[in-house]
């Protein structure tokens, strides 16, 4: 019988054929998942699930970004709340959570998992909670949509994942203001290129001397296209499978004309550049082991996110 | 008129004594900022011990061996100093005005010292370094350029101490630093290093704002006298110069790292003002300006340069008070106007002034000389307590728990310290049960 520890083993022994491409990878991610979902009901006492539910991962999971190592991030929407489900689901979330973690995805620092009861609720739950978050504008509830945003479905139906997207969509559309507010969330960029033009690297610590591409890089291209896509109402949650959609819009064109290659470039430096032991690794790229030609590409990568993170501000600024 | 100016001199003087004393409070802000906080009682409290410790030894044979008589190399007269002289007798300053001046020099050379032992020095040590530093190693380099040793008859300028007090004592930190090696937790195993925060950057700051105010007496009472109002002068160099290492030290750690960060800046303002305490009596204000630019410029590099050579320095006395103690001797060499040194008799105009390579020469000797002696003595004495003494330094779980608590018995931030006490106890009995 499959356990936790077996599924660890399974993983471990056979990612590396999956380190081609970031696809397969995260297919292969979602495969393992799906095996310590497999698990965590075997393990639940009912044995019966009561009613259905669909289980998403958001974050890096759910943009299809995960590299070598994740942690997780996730959450349960289930289809009714009475006194019997609420328990279900509440022991399946923490059972999932602690599956998760043997199966070697790290507890999320901000307990965004299904073992926490703000990430697993009925459908009905989620849709109030929804609202609230939209009304409530406040910096953690502006987080917290920003992140459901990026949920995919890992398993069960996703028709509740849409509506509940849509609404946002909708909410958003009427209320111009939010989309400001989902900016004023993700304004901040950490400086990636100092003012003689050289890459900015960390001055101390065990990274010394690298980047901090999820800061630097990442975050740029992701934010500012998830802001887009929430204003456009995409239904996407890869950021490359965004941008394409956003292409078509003819107003982004230009804006996003360089994008697509700098960030698929970076998940491939990502994938194929670091010796990673421990989640943190799979953040810090060391520039001095970079040839000539690479640290010119992650520099023009560098600049690009900066520049289309600024580009959609000013341009979500002009809309409000 | 004569008899109230020499009265006023006097008065000067003795205000600038208090000034360089006053700056003892700024270097306990500084560096009780710069540390941790489990450190901050001991290094603030062993300041005012030391300085207690450095006086009565400086009384006893410190200032005889500057300004006694006796040979180029060392004062051999004025021990247990006890002259009463009059000004209306000395026709000038009392030599009692003239004692409390020096007295709070040495101080400071010694306080700079002891930025390299920070938060890993045994008190004991402290207690011998004290005692040999201000009557073996500050009193030697100061008679050689100000008691009329073997510099002085050189032509050797330094009008406050860029050599004398700070290159002195950051040279004691050199060796210092090297034989008690980098604090626990400073270097990873792979040889990248940590930044092991101070405590307060607003003590950090207040510190520097004190000492900027003190290094008014420092360089200001330096001219031994108000009577032409030189003082003004000195004292323009010296805010000038402050002000531009400020500057130039937040504008390089900016272009290097992308962050103005706030430590560096005020290094940099440090660095301004010990880059021109050499010169600030003999160079024109704009040079005060380009010296104290370059200051804070050097201070940034040096910092880096001996966090890599892993030279764990807390408060960045050997960048500070050396690297740009050197700058600040070498800076009259290029800069010394030549109303203020050949037309007075003090050494030679500076290379940019028509004076040659003749006084950058002799202030380069001065600071190698000046320098090796200072570091091979430092060395050789805290060699020699380290084999006699069992170890500079306390021990590893001394270190961890703070030398608040290992070597005074309470912390500076009792309530504080209390709930690290707890959460370590916590941790120390998970450890041994699982």
């Amino acid at each position: 019988m499959e356990t936790y520890e077996s599924i660890k083993v399974w993983k471990d022994a056979n990612i590396s054929s999956f380190l081609a491409d970031n696809v397969s990878l995260n297919t292969f991610h979602d495969q393992v998942m799906l095996k310590v979902l497999e698990v965590a009901k075997e393990n639940m006492e009912e044995r019966e699930v009561p009613c259905s539910f669909t289980w998403f991962i958001t974050g890096s999971g759910g943009r299809l970004e995960q590299g070598l190592i994740s942690d997780q991030d996730h959450g349960i929407i289930y289809e009714q709340s009475t006194p019997e489900n609420d328990l279900y689901f509440k022991v399946l979330g923490e059972e999932l959570s602690r599956g998760l973690d043997i199966a070697g995805y790290p507890y999320c620092t901000g307990y965004i998992m299904s073992s926490n009861p703000v990430w697993c609720k009925s459908y009905n739950d989620w849709k109030k909670q929804i609202s609230k978050w939209m009304e409530d504008e406040s910096w953690e509830s502006i987080r917290y949509l920003q992140i459901f945003y990026d949920a995919r479905v890992l398993y069960g139906k996703e028709d509740c994942i849409k509506q509940l997207k849509t609404d946002i969509h909708q909410y958003q559309k009427e209320h111009p203001l939010l989309l400001g507010r989902f900016m004023a969330n993700v304004k901040h960029v950490k400086n990636a290129i100092g003012p003689m033009g050289q890459i900015l690297v960390e001055q101390h610590g065990k990274y010394q001397g690298s980047i901090n591409l999820k800061y630097v890089a990442f975050l740029p291209y992701v934010n500012s296209i998830r802001l887009l896509s929430i204003k456009e109402g995409l239904c996407e949650t890869a950021t490359l499978e965004r941008m394409k959609e956003l292409q078509k819009i003819a107003e982004y064109e230009g804006l996003l004309k360089s994008s697509y290659g700098n960030f698929s470039a970076l998940m491939n430096y990502r994938l194929t550049l670091l010796h990673v032991n421990e989640y943190d690794d799979t953040h810090y790229l060391n520039v001095k082991d970079l040839t000539r030609e690479q640290r010119k590409e992650i520099k023009g990568i560098l600049k690009g996110g900066k520049k289309l993170h600024d580009a959609v501000i000013e341009l979500v600024s002009d809309n409000e | 008129m004569e008899a109230v100016v020499v009265l006023m001199d006097n008065l000067w003087v003795a205000i600038g004594a208090i000034l360089v004393f006053f700056m003892l409070g700024g270097f306990i802000l500084l560096e009780a900022g710069s540390t941790r906080m489990k450190n901050a009682g001991h290094v603030a409290g062993k300041t005012i011990f030391t300085a207690g410790l450095g006086t009565l030894v400086f009384w006893a044979v410190g200032y005889g061996f500057i300004y006694g008589d006796g040979n180029p190399f060392i004062g051999l007269s004025n021990f247990f100093y006890g002259d009463t002289t009059t000004a209306e007798e000395a026709g000038g300053l009392t030599p009692a005005v003239d004692f409390s001046f020096q007295v709070m020099f040495a101080l400071i050379s010694l306080t700079v010292a002891f930025g390299g032992f920070a938060e890993r020095a045994k008190l004991s040590v402290y207690v011998i370094f004290a005692i040999l530093f201000s009557a073996f190693i500050y009193p030697v380099v100061a008679h050689w350029i100000w008691g009329g040793g073997w510099l002085a008859e050189h032509g050797k300028q330094d009008f406050a101490g860029s050599t004398v007090v700070h290159l002195t004592g950051a040279m004691a930190a050199l060796a210092a630093t090297m034989i008690l090696k980098p604090r626990i937790g400073k270097y990873n195993k792979d040889g990248s290093s940590n930044v092991l925060a101070g405590h307060n950057q607003v003590y950090t700051t207040l510190g520097v704002l004190v000492l900027w105010v003190g290094w008014f007496g420092f360089n200001g009472a330096s001219t031994f006298g108000v009577a032409d109002g030189f003082l003004g002068y000195v004292i323009l160099n010296t805010q000038l110069a402050a002000g531009a290492g400020a500057v130039a030290a937040m504008f390089t750690a900016w272009v290097k790292t992308g962050k103005a960060d706030v430590p560096s800046t005020l290094n940099g303002a440090l660095a301004g003002l010990v880059a021109i305490t050499a010169s600030c009596g003999f160079v024109a204000p704009w040079a005060a300006v380009v010296i104290g630019l370059i200051g804070g410029v050097m201070m940034v590099f040096s910092m880096q340069f001996f966090e890599k050579l892993k030279l764990d320095d807390p408060i960045a006395a050997l960048s500070v008070h050396g690297t740009v103690g050197v700058w600040g001797t070498l800076s009259n060499g290029l800069f010394a106007l030549p109303a203020l040194s050949t037309d007075i008799d003090w050494g030679q105009a500076g290379l940019f002034y028509g004076g040659g390579w003749e006084q950058l020469g002799v202030q380069t000797l001065g600071v190698v000389a000046a320098g090796a002696y200072a570091f091979v003595v430092s060395f050789v004495i805290l060699k020699i307590m380290d084999k006699v003494m069992g170890g500079l330094r306390v021990t590893e779980e001394e270190e961890i728990m703070g030398l608040d608590m290992s070597e005074h018995g309470s912390y500076g931030y009792p309530e504080q310290m209390a709930l690290e006490e707890a959460k370590l106890a916590t941790a120390a009995t998970k450890e041994k049960f699982s």
